[in-house]
């Protein structure tokens, strides 16, 4: 332990005022436990529960928060024991990191942790889909995002256009990124990554990778004077937190493209109101003035789109739509009660891609500029 | 065929001619034509059948006589198929006048006649095996008998003629031999080939027969295994017909309580049977009949029985008509009497049927139960069973060295014998899967296996389990003597399988035996076994059979049960502890690197906090299951637990031995 400590000496002058707080949560887990031990009770953790019931909307600032219900996991529970330990496993590997100045994947940190327990046949983790969601518990019981325990998921997530900004000390400009576009980082925060120029007048998310070279290709954002991003399918934080801060810091618009189906519906309210996974996290990556484009259940027809772009909903989609219908954020909403009870009456979905066949470029040349042009979008 | 169709034909025979044809038929010659009916279907039961009634006869005699006995069994290979079987003891010996009787005569016997526990009872069964011998080898039953130390031992060569049931005695001009005691006596026998084991008193008969030697069920070997299980006071002696010589000591150094002869008791006296009995009655009044014929019966109950019939306790029994012995035997059934005594039986005990089996039979736990006495049709009988289950197979614990040592050792003739004789308990069926899974040949020579073949069989003896799929071993006796036999047709077979196995902890499907680890023993000891026929291999089923059967296996059922559920139990505590102490150390060392935490000193901490909610978790499970304190309710006289100590059914062939117990020679 006292090497341990000498060592990390070099590294604690490095360690930023948000690693001084994130350790500080962290190193308070290891103090419970200890407590606990000492007076001779069970240690217990008391994790908020990421669930719908546990998620309440704040009206005034339309953003998901998260409630009180906890989950307490117990060290001596036979069912508990072994993700209590997991779960404290996870944090001192998160301290590790923290202390040496480096992040990792959360594939990467599944490695680290992942070892035979003394004595037995048994793994710490048996695969990743086992380590994920303690990773996540444990940003809600220290209210740390990941990327504050220095951890990233798979970074997935494009964006171009007349934006210039330094990451990591690299000047980019995001004008000139071919074909490819700059690949949005997981971790955007201001110290890492920080605007220079900007003469763009809104964003435009797209949903998915396949879309965003279509609108790529045709200059639309050069045309259009915007900037495009995709978050291939559900955005990861990263996105999620560029959007925020292009839309805060920068007063951009963000209009949003996704496919009409629940899936789409759901990826708006993830970007306009936070997840209810991760509640706690929306204030600071929530938009709620984001703007929903489209597609619209109203477009098959307002298009004129040909029978064979229809794909039939499942009953999950029913399902799943009809809860949407539910979130105390759209449940008020008119104009968006009508677009779900469209989609159900519809009782088929429409894919972006949908509009290619009419033309190769209407969606870019037609179908945008002409919403954008005309105000008509969901809000 | 129906009358009408025999009338209709021509008849054949008058009743005149068919009378003459008839005569008496010698019960000699019945049974030479129904040899099955006495149990020599096979030449292979026939030795078994020769070496039983034997045994079983020098059992009893020494039994009677008060002596602990000690039994010689010799199986001679002649060639061919003939052998030579001798049986001896050291009992009491046969009257000099008698003896051509017992030996040469069916249905001449002691035991018929009375209404007492023994082996035999029908006076059949050493005659029989004796005709036996001679119809199918020609040469006569050889008897040596001696009452007393300084009395002749008598010899006689018998033969019995089947036609009129008498015996012809071949030897000393149809007089026998008298060998007179000490040197001379022991000259004659040596000039004469004649073998006698040196004991004082004795009878050593030996018969020459045509059979066949196999080991496995339904053989001698087996006979004599649980003969020992069931009798824990015998000594065995056995030599095969290999020359091989064994010795199975007894473990119990008491005979068993002398079973009193008894007066039948009322209830189990029939219609038919209380009239005879009445006619014959030389007694002046009812009630004197009742007392004197009947045990059970005093003054008051006779009183009471008389009036329930409305009969005079002064009526004659001789002048008692047929409505009012109906009357007589109606007013017995409600009358209360009580149960028959129980003197005249013998069981074997609850301690020493444990002791027998935990000698013979592997396994962690043994459980016995035996009954208070009963009465059928009259006969006290009582039901004991035992039950041994688990036990790791040795074959599975033994090591690599020790194999090639007993492999070396070993004189078995090949590796089926090998595994059979040196593993006790795994079964030809065992050994054939052990067999089969190492790949080697049935008829490998042990001794001559190369290393590499002891590998392969090592390693194949680990991996096979031979409780798997084992079916419930059922060893049935009937007055101690091991029924081998007819075990379908047997009411003990009947009475195992609808006892619902399933809720003591046994799989277990109706209509079949229970399958796992366990032996159950049963034993029916009565004055009179009600066997389904004169082979004495299965015994019928009478419900108040049944009835005591089942209660007596619902009693170690309930006991076998308890075990299995605190075993599970206390597995389940030792995962429980098991689990959280694994984490511990994985939660310790993540705080330490949180905060720098001691983690040796916050190790012992957690650790002390997990043993308390062990204790506490362990508590609740008592309260809420039904298992509250079955520790105490377990640690009665009639339940062993032992601990698993395979190496103790590993049998050595070097000293000839069986390693029985804590006083076998077993290397660890
Ligand atoms: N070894 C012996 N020592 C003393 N007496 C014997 C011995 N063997 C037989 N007897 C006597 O001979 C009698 C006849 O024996 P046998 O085996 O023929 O009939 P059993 O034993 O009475 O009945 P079962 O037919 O059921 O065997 C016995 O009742 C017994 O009195
Ligand atoms: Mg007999």
């Amino acid at each position: 332990m006292a090497k341990r400590t000498s060592k990390k000496s070099n590294g604690t002058a490095r360690l930023s005022k948000q690693d001084r707080h994130t350790l500080a949560q962290l190193t308070e887990l290891a103090h419970s436990v200890v407590r606990a031990a000492e007076r001779k009770r069970d240690p217990h953790l008391d994790i908020p529960a990421r669930s719908l019931s546990n998620v309440r909307f704040n009206k005034s600032r339309r953003i998901i928060e998260m409630g009180r219900n906890t989950n307490r996991r117990h060290l001596f529970n036979l069912n508990q024991a072994k993700s209590y330990m997991q779960t404290l496993l996870v944090a001192a590997g998160c301290k590790q990191l923290i202390d040496q100045g480096k992040t990792t994947s959360i594939r990467g940190l599944y490695y680290m942790l992942k070892h035979t327990i003394k004595g037995t046949k048994e793994e710490t983790f048996d695969d990743q889909s086992e380590c994920d969601p303690v990773i996540e518990d444990l940003e809600v019981l220290v209210r740390c995002l990941r990327e504050e325990l220095h951890l990233y998921a798979q970074k997935k997530g494009d964006m171009v256009g007349p934006l210039v900004l330094v990451d990591n000390g690299d000047e980019i400009d995001c004008s000139r990124m071919g074909s490819g576009g700059y690949g949005i980082p997981s971790i955007v925060e201001p110290e890492r990554i920080q605007f220079k120029k900007c003469t763009a007048d809104f964003v435009l998310h797209v949903e998915k990778d396949t879309v965003w070279q279509r609108f790529n290709e045709d200059k639309f954002w050069k045309k259009h004077n915007c900037i495009l991003t995709h978050g291939g399918g559900q955005p990861p934080r990263g996105v999620r937190r560029l959007l925020y801060r292009l839309h805060h810091e920068l007063g951009l618009p963000i209009y949003c493209l996704l496919d009409n189906d629940p899936w789409g519906y759901y990826i708006y309210s993830v970007i306009k109101q936070g997840s209810i996974n991760l509640a706690f996290e929306s204030q600071r990556m929530a938009v709620p003035d984001a703007r929903y484009l489209g597609l619209r259940s109203k477009d098959f027809r307002e298009c004129e789109l040909s029978d064979s772009v229809k794909i039939a909903l499942t009953d999950t989609d029913r399902k799943r739509a009809r809860q949407i219908a539910q979130y105390p954020w759209f449940a008020h909403k008119k104009k968006w009660q009508k677009e779900i009870q469209q989609l159900l009456e519809n009782d088929f979905k429409l894919e972006v891609e949908a509009l290619i066949s009419k033309d190769i470029s209407y969606v870019t040349e037609v179908y945008v500029p002409e919403r954008i042009a005309a105000g008509d979008f969901l809000d | 065929m129906s009358t009408a169709a025999a009338s209709s034909r021509k008849r054949r025979r008058s009743a005149e001619q068919l009378a003459a044809q008839g005569r008496d038929i010698s019960v000699s010659e019945f049974f030479a034509k129904n040899r099955h009916l006495l149990g020599f279907d096979n030449p292979r039961k026939a030795l078994l059948t020769t070496v039983k009634e034997a045994v079983d006869n020098s059992l009893d005699a020494c039994e009677e006589a008060g002596i602990l006995p000690e039994i010689w069994v010799q199986i001679e290979s002649l060639g061919g198929n003939r052998y030579r079987v001798s049986v001896q003891d050291n009992g009491p010996g046969i009257l000099k006048k008698q003896i051509p009787l017992v030996f040469g005569k069916l249905l001449y016997g002691s035991k018929f006649h009375r209404l007492r526990m023994s082996r035999g009872q029908q006076g059949i069964g050493i005659s029989a095996a004796g005709m036996y011998g001679m119809l199918t080898t020609g040469r006569p039953v050889k008897i040596i008998s001696k009452t007393g130390p300084r009395r002749p031992a008598h010899y006689y060569e018998i033969q019995i003629d089947t036609r009129r049931n008498k015996p012809e005695i071949l030897n000393g001009r149809g007089q026998g031999v008298d060998i007179p005691p000490g040197e001379k006596g022991r000259q004659y026998m040596e000039q004469h080939g004649i073998h006698w084991e040196d004991v004082p008193h004795g009878t050593r008969v030996t018969i020459e027969l045509e059979a066949r030697h196999q080991r496995g069920r339904g053989s001698v070997e087996e006979y004599l295994e649980q003969t020992a299980i069931a009798n824990p006071h015998v000594t065995i002696h056995y030599t095969d017909p290999d020359g091989q010589q064994r010795t199975i000591p007894r473990s119990a150094e008491v005979l068993p309580p002398e079973p009193k002869e008894i007066k039948p008791h009322p209830y189990g006296v029939e219609l038919g049977m209380l009239s005879t009995m009445l006619k014959q009655s030389r007694e002046q009044t009812l009630s004197q009949f009742l007392t004197r014929s009947f045990s059970r019966v005093s003054q008051s109950v006779a009183k009471k029985i008389c009036e329930t019939a409305g009969l005079s306790t002064r009526a004659r029994p001789g002048r008692i008509g047929r409505h009012e012995a109906e009357r007589l035997y109606q007013a017995i059934q409600q009358t209360r009497i009580q149960a028959p005594a129980t003197d005249c039986l013998a069981p074997i005990g609850e301690q020493l049927l444990l002791k027998g089996l935990h000698h013979v039979v592997p396994g962690q736990f043994y459980a016995a139960h035996t009954r208070p006495p009963a009465v059928y049709r009259g006969n006290p009988f009582q039901i004991e069973v035992a039950l041994a289950y688990g036990g790791a197979a040795p074959t599975r614990k033994v090591s690599r060295e020790l194999l090639e040592e007993l492999l070396q050792e070993s004189d078995a003739r090949t590796l089926r014998q090998f595994l059979i004789h040196t593993f006790n308990g795994i079964g030809a069926d065992g050994a054939e899967r052990i067999l089969k899974a190492s790949g080697l040949g049935v008829r490998k020579v042990p001794a001559k296996l190369r290393k590499a073949e002891i590998d392969k069989l090592h390693q194949a003896m680990q991996h096979v389990n031979p409780d798997e799929g084992q079916t419930m071993t059922l060893i049935r006796y009937a007055n101690r003597v091991p029924l081998q036999f007819q075990q379908a047709a047997c009411a003990i077979t009947q009475a195992v399988m609808n006892v619902n196995w399933r809720s003591y902890g046994l799989s277990h499907s109706r209509g079949s035996l229970p399958a796992g680890p366990v032996t159950v023993v049963v034993h029916v000891a009565s004055v009179w076994v009600p066997f389904t026929s004169e082979s004495k291999e299965a015994i019928a089923p009478y419900p108040e059979i049944l009835r005591e059967l089942r209660l007596a296996l619902q009693a170690v059922g309930r006991k076998l049960g308890m075990y299995l559920r605190r075993r599970a139990r206390v597995k389940q505590q030792e995962d429980r502890r098991n689990l959280f102490l694994r984490y511990l150390d994985e939660v310790a060392t993540a705080v330490s690197i949180l905060d720098n935490t001691d983690k040796d000193h916050l190790y012992q901490l957690l650790l002390e906090v997990a043993k308390r909610k062990t204790a506490e978790a362990d508590m609740k499970l008592d309260r809420s299951g039904r298992l509250v304190g079955p520790e105490e309710e377990l640690q009665d006289e009639s339940v062993l637990i032992v601990e698993d100590r395979p190496e103790l059914w590993i049998t050595r062939s070097s000293n000839g031995q069986q390693a029985h117990g804590e006083t076998s020679e077993t290397e660890d």
